[in-house]
């Protein structure tokens, strides 16, 4: 409950300093603050929805593997197995089909290697108990470390060249209602397939036979196995679950935003995953919440490459671009002490096999 | 209970438990802690590496490395396949996989220059390796030692430019600057490194995803404040201005002239090293470290303040790779320029390969500081990315995770951990 009323409080917050924002920028008419207000539009709505999909469906991957009692820390290295992966395939396609179906052939190759590695965390953790958070780990170091190498055989160089992207898709009708409108119903697949996957994965997790397993899974396994359900069967299509909704979120940062694959450095996705972690936890494992929290994460992005762009304000981009990160950092001050579930972490025996 | 107290207070080499009897201690403290003082999400995770016997250590973190070659040679061979060469004259592979194994491992030590390669990349791991290891120790997982490394070298060269019209030049200097500029690394480093400390201990936010955020801070605040107040004007990277001459390591030895190599850089690493050793093995301090890592619970009821512990030891490990980052200034770069290379991460590796004993770390540093020379020379000489040591690096760590991998695999072969414990053999170190 305390896990709500901070998140209640953080989201309540921030309306207040918007609000308060606005009413400075109306009295006072100073002139870098009606630069940040003019940022508060319709298109920076539509950023933060396309800046959320990353975060937001590795956080509904990561409910799901943690809820099941496995976490998986990995999420970052499957992010970016993804998002390589998907440029890789669209890259190698498209001079023999359509733009757009080696778009959607790169989507569908991202998902399944994102699926697979995600697979091969299962398989160590679950069949082999590795430690979980190591093991993660790895995942993430090994994603991070061959993306680029793979990268270097492929292109000759740490980062791509520009790919077929997945275009918008455009809702007749509704997208001529104000403000929402253009901000949501012209939007990349990707970030319908969010607005979808969010409410789809609160009522899989809070209202079906398999959620209540996936639950029963990380707070009681014992019990579970008792009821005569296969505990690792469950763990298993959780992790495997993370890895597809891990899958859409890298193809949607590199087909739906980007449109190459960065290799240098901590690589194009650049933290998220961790910020996706960050997101479920503040969330506290609720979809709605974990979306709500990328939601803020990916808005204070989209800002932050705004106000590099005002002049007015003149701060140094690279101050401007830790924004977020602090913000997590903060976010798991607050939210620190989250309760997850019991036996998450542990490697569960059934005894019979 | 009291018997694994007991064993976690043994010297580090005699703690040669069964593995049912480490594992059992693991177990019983992840279901202490849950209920104690400092609930972690990684103290599990960190006492099971912790506690596996010393031999077993040894074992996995041998058969984790030849996995990894193995599974590196086969990544090598089918990107062969796909690159384009005029010849391709391995099985239709444009790399032969001997032929890098070769040049990762052999070519780094023929030649002083190579030598001096090898030993460069290896003192700097020393350090991030020593760092990782002793937070881990501690069951803390500080995945920031880059961070650490980037600030404490950052403000080493700014407080060497800054002092440099004061201090002596020739031996005199050198003595009076290497050691203030050390001092300042470290301070730094822990520093930076005590906030994921003091989060963890007072608000009980995971340090794996503070420590990760704050690299990212802290490679922007360098980038900021480099460009904006202390830029180099003579130059277009992004960069300070060198730092004092007195200040800069060299190698001292003929054999590495010219080198970026200092002896007594790899003789401060050693030195750290046994440092490290000693006040881990010896001291109250390093007790308190030890237990708090193996079992939180207990280290509590021995009257361990476990928050003020999380602190200490989290800045210890910043301060060693502070101190890598002042190394890295003054032996490496001679100023500081931005995008240092991923040491912090390439430390964890070294940490994990090393079983997180500081006296590990020398041999572990070693091996993947031959990787990382002859990473540069299968890029030039074959033309094989030398990306391929940051996959190297991600594999050990996959392997090192799963020992019950190896137990298996060990059961098959007369050679393995479980060779000369008859009763083991049916896997009996399981919590069921």
């Amino acid at each position: 409950m305390r896990d709500r009323n901070v998140y209640v409080a953080g989201a309540a917050g921030a309306a207040v300093a918007v609000l308060a924002l606005f009413v400075f920028a109306f009295v006072f008419p100073v002139d870098w603050v009606v630069a940040l207000v003019d940022q508060l539009d319709t298109s920076l709505l539509s950023a933060a929805l396309r800046l959320s999909v990353p975060i937001a469906f590795a956080a509904l991957g990561g409910i799901f593997a943690e809820k099941s009692g496995v976490i998986n820390i990995g999420l970052e290295g499957l992010l970016i197995a993804s998002a390589f992966t998907s440029i890789a395939v669209a890259w190698a396609l498209q001079g023999s089909v359509a733009p757009t179906t080696a778009a959607w052939a790169g989507f569908g190759a991202a998902v399944l290697a994102s699926t697979l590695l995600a697979a091969l965390f299962a398989v160590v953790t679950i069949r082999y108990e590795a430690d979980q958070i190591i093991a993660g780990l790895a995942v993430w170091l090994v994603a991070l470390g061959f993306a680029p190498f793979a990268s270097q055989i492929i292109w000759d160089s740490v980062n791509s060249p520009a790919v077929p992207t997945l275009n918008n898709w455009v809702a007749p009708g509704l997208v001529d209602i104000p403000v929402l409108g253009p901000a949501v119903f012209d939007s990349n697949p990707t970030v319908y397939l969010m607005l979808l996957a969010v409410p789809v994965s609160w009522y899989v997790l809070n209202r079906t036979a398999f959620g209540r397993w996936v639950r029963a899974s990380g707070e009681n396994p014992k019990a579970l196995d008792t009821a005569g359900v296969n505990v690792r069967r469950v763990r298993y299509a959780s992790v495997l679950l993370s890895g597809v909704f891990s899958g859409i979120g890298g193809a949607g940062l590199a087909l739906g935003q980007v449109g190459q694959f960065i290799g240098s450095g901590q690589t194009m996705v650049a933290g998220r995953g961790w910020i996706g972690i960050t997101a479920y936890l503040m969330g506290n494992y609720n979809p709605i919440g974990a979306f709500a929290s990328s939601f803020l994460f990916a808005g204070l992005n989209a800002l932050q490459f705004r106000v590099q762009q005002i002049s007015e304000l003149n701060i140094a981009p690279s101050l401007v671009q830790m924004v977020p990160f602090v913000a997590v950092i903060v976010v798991l001050a607050l939210v620190g002490k989250t309760r997850i579930p019991d036996a998450a972490g542990d490697h569960y025996e059934s005894g019979d096999d | 209970m009291t018997d694994d107290q007991s064993d976690a207070g043994g010297k580090d080499g005699a703690d040669d438990q069964s593995a049912a009897g480490s594992e059992a201690a693991a177990d019983a403290a992840t279901t202490e802690v849950d209920d104690g003082d400092i609930p972690s999400w990684s103290e599990s995770a960190a006492s099971k590496i912790v506690t596996a016997s010393a031999k077993e250590r040894v074992f996995i973190s041998v058969a984790a490395f030849l996995a990894s070659v193995l599974v590196g040679s086969v990544l090598v061979y089918l990107s062969g396949l796909v690159v384009d060469c005029t010849s391709a004259g391995f099985l239709g592979s444009c790399y032969n996989p001997f032929l890098v194994y070769y040049f990762l491992f052999v070519d780094p030590f023929i030649g002083g220059f190579n030598v001096a390669l090898v030993m460069k990349e290896t003192v700097l791991l020393l350090f991030t390796g020593l760092s990782v290891a002793v937070a881990f120790r501690a069951g803390l997982f500080n995945i920031g030692s880059q961070g650490q490394l980037v600030l404490g070298g950052l403000a080493t060269a700014l407080a060497l430019i800054f002092v440099a019209p004061l201090a002596p030049g020739g031996v005199l200097g050198t003595l009076v600057l290497v050691p203030f500029a050390l001092l300042v690394g470290a301070v730094f480093g822990g520093l930076y490194a005590a906030i994921p400390g003091a989060l963890k201990a007072y608000a009980e936010a995971n340090e794996v995803i503070t420590t990760i955020m704050l690299n990212f801070v802290a490679t922007n605040l360098a980038f900021f404040l480099i460009s904006t107040y202390y830029q180099d004007p003579e130059s277009g990277s992004v960069q300070t201005v060198a730092i004092p001459e007195a200040a800069r390591l060299k190698p001292i030895v003929p054999f590495f002239e010219g080198a970026q190599f200092s002896v007594l850089a790899l003789l401060l690493g050693v030195g750290l090293v046994a440092g490290t050793f000693y006040v881990l093995a010896n001291t109250a301090f390093g007790y308190d470290v030890r237990t708090s890592g193996l079992q939180a619970a207990a280290a509590d009821y021995a009257g361990v303040d476990p928050k003020r512990l999380v602190v200490s030891s989290m800045t210890l490990s910043g301060a060693l790779a502070g101190v890598g980052g002042a190394v890295y200034v003054m032996m490496v770069m001679a100023r500081y320029r931005t995008g240092v290379p991923a040491l912090g991460f390439d430390g964890i590796t070294v940490s994990i390969l090393a079983g997180n004993n500081p006296l590990g770390v020398i041999p572990a540093a070693l091996l993947f500081g031959v990787m990382k020379a002859g990473s540069l020379s299968i890029d030039f000489s074959l033309g094989v990315p030398k990306q391929l040591v940051g996959v190297l690096r991600g594999l050990v760590i996959l392997f090192v995770a799963m020992p019950e991998f190896f137990r298996l695999l060990a059961r098959y072969t007369p050679y393995g951990p479980d060779a000369d414990r008859a009763v083991a053999t049916d896997g009996g170190d399981d919590d069921a």
